[in-house]
């Protein structure tokens, strides 16, 4: 064998091992972080945990109100989120022409929304939601904010997703004699459904992650929340408390932050499903 | 006037008797302020609460700054400062509550006794690495620091006037008990904790031993009659001299009560 066959299978073995190397340190990293929460977390969750209020500063008892606020917050965050940013894809897909520079300037300031640091969503939310429209610190108040933040992600995968469905469905539609309002209803939007749940996936594990926009909106109270102007600690905002702020607290950190990764895993699982049965029906259709 | 005779006696009434008044109330107090109390205050207000049916107290955090602010700006009832007021928030009304001391620990095994502040200062800016320079044996020295953002490490930079760059640290750790244990562990390790945490530890056995940041013994006792240095009070402030559901909060805040939950806390309670 010649010296330069030699070196190219040398070069042929290092890039193999780059190629595989690479996605192993990925998936390694998530490993590494999956095992420490369980391991540090694991040994405080039993039924009580998730179905109690805490004691002593999150050092007894459980995480009832911070599941319930959570569930709240992100549900107001989708609900007011989700419209908007549909409607606007559709706007930027369907209706204006791909030049439009009002087309432009929304994408535009989607993008700079999208880049802003939680915590200027927090400072806005607390100004407007929660002062100036009196809301005051309450779950309505966290959940806008997070709506704020999770729309560019939102309307983003919607424009995409849009995007890709085949001009030919848009054609046959219309062929078909379809109003253009009954295309996009019943032909594009349900196409193009899968990426709006992949985006749907990201917004929420956004909106369930996130503390420093919370901390001024919703809040700081651990009490179980009996309405929607109530103030209500999230998972990720009783996680922070716990590690920061309560000595002693780390553990429950730990099982706290395992909970929350446990409610993001079976929440991305149950979107995932939908996708799929979305995309069955869709096919079903006429 | 009936009507305004009326209200006066009622009010005088209120006055006169406010068990009577208190009994029957239902309100709502928003205290806002450091994250540090947070925790302590929201305990606080759970046991007032249960004690006080009708009464709601709403805790957030946000910093002491936030604290003063809410306050004057009427948004809060109750501030939480958990530092010494400065001179131009001599407006507001100040109850304290609790303190907060942090002292030196070495490991039991270590003979090294006393510390400097300039020692300590040496040790903690890498001028100092072994205790053969400070009178101990030919160790090399482990320094535990608090990672940022613990008040911990706000007292111990004030006291010893580093900024958090100048600091050179072997290990970086969370809280207090994660101090306790990686001093306990290693022989020729020093950090620094909450003197609550450290006194129960070392009376729990824990090769643990406190020593102070300064001239002052450290003790809870000398912590609460505020002699030891490097603490801090933590304090609940009112725009104007507290009235009503307030009044009691507070009293009940600095009452004996809620002495348990102070401890809890790893703070110390401090005298009226």
């Amino acid at each position: 064998m010649s010296i330069d066959a030699l070196r190219r299978r040398r070069t042929a073995r290092v890039v193999d091992a780059a190629v595989w190397g690479v996605p192993a340190i990925t998936v390694a990293a998530l490993a590494w972080l999956l095992a420490d929460v369980v391991w540090h977390g694991a040994g405080q969750i039993d039924l009580a945990f998730l179905t109690t209020a805490p004691r002593s500063a999150g050092r007894a008892g459980g995480i009832a109100p911070m599941l319930v606020s959570t569930a709240i917050v992100v549900a107001i965050a989708v609900a007011v989120a989700l419209p908007l940013a549909v409607g606007t894809a559709v706007l930027l897909v369907e209706v204006l022409p791909p030049s439009a520079s009002a087309g432009r300037w929304i994408r535009r300031s989607l993008d700079i929304l999208a880049g802003m640091p939680s915590i200027v969503f927090g400072l806005f939310g607390n100004l407007v939601f929660c002062t100036m429209l009196g809301m005051g610190f309450s779950l309505l108040s966290g959940g806008l904010t997070l709506a704020c933040m999770v729309l560019p992600i939102l309307m983003r995968a919607a424009e995409e997703s849009l995007r890709g469905v085949p001009d030919g469905c848009r054609r046959g539609a219309l062929a078909l004699g379809m109003p253009r309002h009954r295309a996009i209803t019943a032909v594009i939007l349900p196409c193009g459904m899968p990426g709006i749940i992949d985006g749907l996936t990201l917004g929420v594990g956004r909106a369930m992650a996130e503390t420093a926009a919370l901390v001024f909106t919703s809040g700081y109270v651990d009490r179980m929340p009996s309405a929607l102007t109530d103030s209500g600690r999230t998972l990720a905002v009783h996680v922070f408390d716990l590690s920061m702020n309560v000595t002693g607290g780390d553990r429950w950190a730990y099982a706290t932050a395992l909970v929350l990764i446990g409610l993001l895993l079976v929440t991305a699982g149950l979107l995932s499903l939908a996708s799929r049965f979305l995309q069955r029906k869709g096919a079903h259709k006429p | 006037m009936p009507l305004r005779r009326t209200l006066v006696a009622a009010l005088t009434a209120a006055c006169l008797f406010p068990p009577l008044a208190g009994a029957a109330e239902t309100a709502k107090l928003t205290v806002t302020g450091a994250s540090t109390l947070a925790p302590l205050v929201s305990e606080i207000a759970h046991r007032f609460e249960n004690a006080n049916p009708g009464v709601r107290i709403d805790v957030q955090t946000g910093g002491s700054s936030r604290g003063v602010a809410d306050v004057r700006r009427g948004i809060a009832d109750i501030g939480m400062v958990s530092r010494v007021l400065k001179p131009d928030e001599d407006d507001l009304t100040v109850n304290i509550v609790a303190r907060d001391g942090v002292g030196m620990i070495v490991n039991t095994a270590n003979p090294v006794d006393p510390l400097s502040r300039d020692q300590v200062i040496g040790i903690y800016t890498g001028r100092i690495t072994n205790w053969s320079q400070i009178g101990g044996p030919d160790r090399p020295i482990t320094v535990v620091n608090k990672a940022e953002g613990r008040s911990t490490l706000d007292i111990f930079l004030e006291h010893v006037q580093l900024k958090p760059t100048d600091v050179k640290a072997h290990i970086v750790i969370g809280d207090n008990e994660q101090g306790v244990k990686v001093v306990a562990g290693n022989p020729w390790a020093i950090g620094y904790v909450s003197i609550g945490t450290a006194e129960y530890h070392a009376q729990a056995g824990t090769p643990v031993r406190l020593m102070a940041l300064g001239p002052v013994v450290a003790t809870t006792g000398n912590v609460a009659n505020g002699t030891y240095g490097a603490a801090r009070p933590l304090n609940l402030v009112t725009a104007k001299p507290p009235e009503g559901v307030a009044a009691r909060f507070i009293a009940y805040s600095q009452s004996p009560a809620v002495h348990d939950l102070i401890h809890d806390q790893y703070f110390v309670p401090a005298p009226r």
